[in-house]
């Protein structure tokens, strides 16, 4: 009886009629939907553009600002344009972000280290920047330090977002317990750093948080070394200068001795410098601007800053921070800029230094210190900072350096010989970029 | 009535046969290729999603190639292969994985075959046990990873308190930021992990032998250790070559746990082959020296496959 009703329905002759009955009724519907939105498409308010922003904003100090006062100020001011704050973990951004732009799929506009700029470029993966109408407003504004991380090879392929630089914590209880003022010179600070390291209490006199040129960078400038020559094409007498060499060498005998702590060689178990700080581990530790937030929030108040201690290079920070970078293929690029020359206002600057982040551009820097007071000490230090070699051979350059650091550390290899090989590593990887 | 009417519209229609010889192709044409044809949509995906990639992986291998649509990739020839011969980390990756391979495939294979010998039917609770055993296989590596990460901590880790108990006083090992504890706590975790996976293959596989076969064993005296030797290990030697290949093929790629827990550090040195490419192409853009190390660790892997089925195949286990 089933089957019958079946061999009934799928007849060639009712088949083809039902296709054509329902391909009629199809058609119509499709010319009325097509009619209702021609009538409508009048009324209809322009449509909304969203804005993918990737970023890596800690959720404590910067998420809150960016997403209850920067963004929807922008969306106000820009009727029509939304702002997805992708806030994404650093480890991964990066390669998400490569992977992203490569499948023709990007985010509208990245927040990235400064030290990705010149690798992303020399991929051809960013828009570069110097081009643009509106670059020569923003290269006016800039601060020099912040934009030159924006160069690569006779361009810039993006705009300073915001910048910052580590300065000098001490701990007042560890210091008052062994009758110790704060150090004002090199020497005295390595000095002090045995004095406060107590093994029985588990306090370190240092802590440093890697074996990169980020932790150990500060080390090495003050101590009158340096990674490569200015031209950026050669390490030999840098890396493996005499200076570089003695600054690495306390450092090697400090980890030894106890006075630095594991955090230099890291593993994923290791307490980290910002960790440790505020909970008595380390007596002194090189922060940047996000740390008296943190520690705010902590309610660890029983430290001070100071600038670096200065040494034979002077006193030398590192430049850090992070850029606005745009990928080539990016769509919307119209409302992105928009979104870029926002980012760069001096409302949304100076809201941000209020998280931490310090305003990449001459804004009133009375108005900065007002909106958070603690980036006072940090601006001064930045006067002296240096960054770190601005070129796409870094990553790699870095990378050595940091393994024939923790070789050092581990004892498998000499600190001449082993910067003797970072130096070699890191001529091949200038030689390879240039 | 209507089965009549529609007998008599279309009696020829619906008759054995009838559509094919309609388009040409007789019964037995269609029943050969049938089973193509329901082959296509996964043989479609497989030339797409695995022949395609592996294709591909072989050509960017001859080139310095920037990930960018449009960007010029110089042709390098074979240098990116002659490059990993003088590659230092390239030698380290190896042995590191060549370490987890030996180290881990026998101890799972080990450990998943006496489970699944002890936890037969008849042990009280054995439903409970066999669970027991193959949850870590449906956990996430990252947040098992982690965990493995927060047990080995150098300050607060479960580890650290285990050991000064029975130091007797405050023992602080840094397990993951040094080479030989930190590889340890990756093959640990990675043998915890692995178990429960080669457990159940060897549990279907003991439980294919013919009972009779068995007991015939012993009844004609053969003492367990003889039953084992003689009769259920060669019955599951088709399981042991599918763990034993399956094993190999993913202890060579292991990745996760080592770039979650150690990155690969210190100074390289828990590096394996897949973090090492990974670094290579996501972290320095070297895509076409990562390509080239990808290409020649499937080429060894397919040879050891290879070799490994032959072996197991003509050998008695």
């Amino acid at each position: 009886m089933k089957s019958s009703i079946g061999k009934r329905w799928c007849s060639r002759k009712t088949m083809t009629s039902l296709i054509a009955v329902a391909t009629v009724a199809a058609s119509g519907a499709f010319i009325g939907l097509s009619g209702a939105g021609a009538a409508s498409a009048s009324q209809r308010p322009k449509a909304t553009v969203t804005l993918d922003f990737w970023n890596a904003y800690n959720d404590v100090t910067e998420i809150p600002v960016m997403n209850a006062t920067v963004i929807p100020k922008f969306e106000a001011e820009n009727p029509g344009i939304k702002v997805n704050d992708d806030v994404l973990p650093y480890d991964g951004m990066l390669q998400k972000f490569i992977a992203a732009s490569a499948a023709g799929s990007p985010p509208n506009l990245m927040r990235s280290d400064i030290a990705w700029v010149p690798q992303l470029a020399s991929e051809g993966i960013l828009l570069e920047t110097s081009k643009q109408s509106w670059f020569p407003t923003v290269k006016a504004q800039a601060d020099p330090g912040p934009l030159s991380t924006n160069y690569f090879k006779g361009g810039y392929y993006g705009i300073p977002d915001d910048t910052n630089t580590q300065v000098f914590f001490w701990n007042h209880a560890d210091f008052a317990a062994a009758h110790l003022s704060p150090p004002t010179t090199w020497n005295q600070m390595i000095a002090d750093a045995k004095k406060l390291t107590i093994p029985s209490k588990g306090q370190h006199g240092l802590g440093v948080d890697s074996t990169d040129i980020w932790n150990v960078g500060p080390y090495v400038w003050t101590d009158g070394g340096n990674f490569t020559n200015k031209a950026l094409t050669s390490a030999t007498g840098y890396i493996n200068g005499k200076a570089t060499e003695n600054a690495v060498s306390t450092l090697v005998s400090l980890y030894k001795s106890g006075v630095i702590g594991s955090d230099m060689v890291g593993g994923s178990g290791s307490i980290s410098g910002e960790t440790g700080f505020p909970t008595g581990g380390y007596a002194m530790y090189f922060d940047g601007p996000w740390a008296p937030t943190s520690y705010k929030a902590a309610g660890f108040t029983g430290y001070s800053t100071a600038l670096i201690p200065k040494g034979p290079g002077g006193s030398v920070s590192v430049v850090g921070g992070e850029d606005l970078v745009i990928p080539r293929n990016a769509p919307n690029m119209a409302d992105t800029i928009k979104f870029v020359r926002f980012l760069q206002s001096p409302f949304a600057q100076l809201a941000m230094a209020g998280a931490g982040d310090m305003a990449a551009y001459k804004v009133d820097s009375a108005a900065e210190a007002k909106e958070n007071p603690a980036l006072k000490i940090f601006a001064k230090e930045l006067l002296t900072a240096r960054a770190r070699p601005v070129t796409q051979a870094y990553g790699q350059l870095d990378t050595d350096f940091s393994n024939e650091v923790a070789l050092m550390l581990a004892g498998k290899v000499s600190v001449s010989a082993g910067l003797n090989t970072a130096t070699q590593e890191a001529n091949k990887a200038l030689a390879a970029g240039s | 009535m209507i089965e009549e009417v529609g007998l008599e519209r279309h009696p020829v229609d619906f008759a054995p046969g009838a559509a094919s010889r309609r388009s040409g192709l007789s019964h037995k044409a269609r029943r050969i290729a049938t089973p193509y044809l329901l082959l296509i949509p996964a043989l479609v995906m497989y030339a797409v999603f695995t022949v395609y990639p592996i294709i591909r992986q072989f050509d960017l291998s001859f080139y310095n190639w920037h990930i960018f649509p449009g960007a010029s990739n110089p042709f390098v020839g074979w240098s990116n292969y002659t490059a990993i011969f003088h590659d230092p980390v390239v030698r380290t990756a190896s042995i590191n994985t060549f370490l987890f391979i030996v180290i881990t495939v026998p101890v799972q294979m080990a450990i998943g075959l006496f489970a699944a010998a002890v936890l037969t039917d008849r042990l009280p609770g054995s439903i409970f046990w066999r669970a027991a055993v193959y949850i870590p296989v449906v956990t996430s590596w990252v947040v098992v990873s982690w965990i493995f990460s927060y047990i080995f901590a150098s300050q607060g880790g479960v580890a650290n308190w285990v050991v000064s108990l029975f130091a007797g006083h405050t023992v602080s090992i840094d397990w993951t930021a040094q080479t030989w504890t930190g590889n340890a706590v990756i093959w640990l975790l990675s043998i915890w992990k692995g178990v429960g996976w080669s457990f159940i293959i060897f549990l279907a596989a003991l439980d294919g032998i013919p009972r009779q076969l068995l007991e015939s064993a012993r009844i004609d005296g053969a003492t367990e250790r003889r039953v084992w030797r003689h009769v259920v290990l060669p019955s599951i030697r088709g399981a042991i070559t599918f763990v034993t290949v399956l094993l190999v093929i993913g202890a060579a790629q292991v990745f996760t746990q080592i770039y979650e827990i150690t990155k690969g550090g210190p100074y390289n040195s828990t590096q394996s082959l897949m973090t090492y490419m990974y670094q290579t192409a996501f972290s320095n853009f070297f895509f076409g020296y990562a390509a080239a190390m990808a290409s020649l660790l499937a080429l060894i892997l397919f040879g050891f496959s290879v070799l490994e089925i032959r072996v197991l195949r003509t050998q008695d286990v």
